[in-house]
């Protein structure tokens, strides 16, 4: 063992000095610079994972937003057209209303009217007869060429109201 | 043994002292020129981390940038292999496997290195026994540090993830969820096939190192041979001057290759060996 290990040119003092040599790049790459590279890795990937749990959070809570911006749409929509619903409804009561009361107004002013007009014409039809009596009795009184007594005004009045009425 | 340069030289199996002495012990023997190309390249790894890392900023610069791109790709790589209760403990040792061994196949291949030392003439000119700088990925030394380094990680992790006795349960225990007088009687067999998978573990770091070495050292074999072909040949020097830049082209661009190859295969046949002695029973599906 010891042939081959001269013939490969292994020495004892070379290799520990090699060992030693290593071990020492090693003790200072993994305290001086792979230690920090790997924290600095280790730092990055917690940026980036908190970035990508961030991003989910805001995903979902943008997914959850939109369901709820279409659940108020929806529900503002219902509410819509249940308003226009029971504003036509309310609409098409208070126009019946209307409408039956503007008939009525319109009955009761016809009404009105016809009785205005009946009283107007029983007036009217009172002063014509008052108007055709006295101008009979002074066509009477002219016709006979004398002064009507009272009594004679009276029956001629009379009469003449009797031939109005009939 | 005069100093000089030329484009390449063999390389020999022992990585010799950048000091080499005539006389009696050389100083600091330990100090090969494959230890000596260790520090250079742990220097720089270092002062390039340190840059990437030392003002850190959430827009990173250019180096930073670059810095972290390489983490975050071996961190991601590492992870969907030993899964993602390991990756935080296994990770500095492997991306330090990883880049170690890039930057020193790498580094390799820059000129001078393996042709820059001391040597003697020779027939066709002067021949370098000793370079300055050796591929210290092409130095069974470095390769098996790595891998017993690496080989006492995984068994302190194994242990500690799983436990002593899941562990042995993992290697010696009856699989297949075999129950009853049937598991008793397959006990004998699944004892060998544990001892097997003992053995075929005490060689993890002998395979993991000779194949680093083998692929290393090849591919400086081959790159020196390259160079040398006119030489070789003995072509006119005009000739053997063009081919010796000429030839090693390609050969260079599959070094780049194979050194990017060499440190993936390692890291991730380390990150398997972590994978299959921590995986839960549940999760490797046992």
């Amino acid at each position: 063992m010891d042939q081959l290990l001269t013939q490969f040119g292994i020495a004892w003092p070379k290799f520990a000095a090699q060992v030693i040599l290593f071990l020492i790049v090693y003790a200072i790459l993994k305290k001086f610079a792979f230690g920090q590279i790997i924290a600095v890795f280790e730092q990055r990937r917690r940026t980036i994972e908190e970035g990508q749990a961030n991003a989910e959070k805001i995903k979902k809570q943008l997914a959850e937003s939109e369901i709820r911006c279409q659940e108020i749409l929806r529900k503002a929509n219902a509410d819509a057209q249940r308003i226009i619903e029971e504003a036509r409804t309310s609409s098409d009561a208070s126009t019946q209303k209307h409408t039956q009361q503007a008939i009525k107004d319109a009955e009761n002013i016809i009404l009105k009217a016809n009785e205005s007009v009946s009283l107007e014409r029983a007036r009217m039809v009172a002063e014509v007869k008052k108007e055709m009596v006295h101008l009979v009795v002074d066509t009477t009184a002219k016709v006979a060429g004398k002064v009507l007594t009272e009594a004679d005004q009276e029956r001629l009045a009379s009469e003449t109201s009797k031939q109005l009425a009939a | 043994m005069p100093f000089s340069i030329i484009l390449a030289s063999a390389l020999t199996l022992d990585a010799p002292t950048i000091f080499p002495s005539s006389q009696g012990e050389p100083f600091l023997e330990w100090l090969s020129n494959s230890v000596f190309v260790s520090v250079c390249v742990a220097a720089f790894i270092i002062w390039f981390a340190r840059q990437a890392t030392k003002n850190m900023t959430v827009v990173p610069g250019p180096t930073q940038n670059f810095f972290e791109a390489v983490v975050q790709g071996l961190y991601d790589l590492i992870e969907s292999i030993v899964g993602a209760h390991m990756v935080a403990r296994v990770f500095s040792l492997l991306a330090t496997l990883f880049i170690f061994i890039l930057v020193s196949n790498w580094f390799a291949l820059l000129p001078g290195v393996g042709s820059v030392g001391w040597g003697q003439a020779g027939e066709y000119g002067f021949n370098v026994t000793a370079p300055l700088l050796r591929p210290t990925t092409a130095d069974m030394n470095m390769t098996l540090a790595m891998a017993a380094v690496f080989m006492c990680f995984w068994l302190y992790w194994s242990i500690t993830e799983v436990g002593v006795k899941n562990f042995l349960n993992h290697i010696f225990g009856v699989k297949g969820g075999l129950t009853g007088i049937m598991a008793l009687a397959l006990i004998p067999v699944f004892l060998f096939v544990g001892i097997i998978e003992v053995v075929s573990m005490a060689f993890r770091p002998m395979s993991l190192s000779l194949r680093l070495f083998g692929n290393v050292f090849a591919g400086e074999t081959l790159l020196s041979t390259m160079i040398t072909l006119g030489k070789d040949l003995k072509l006119p020097a005009p000739i053997d001057s063009i081919l010796s830049v000429t030839i090693p082209i390609p050969f260079y661009f599959l070094e780049i290759l194979v050194g990017l190859l060499q440190a993936t295969v390692f890291m991730l046949l380390c990150s398997v060996y972590i994978q299959l002695s921590t995986s839960h029973d549940e999760e490797a599906g046992h």
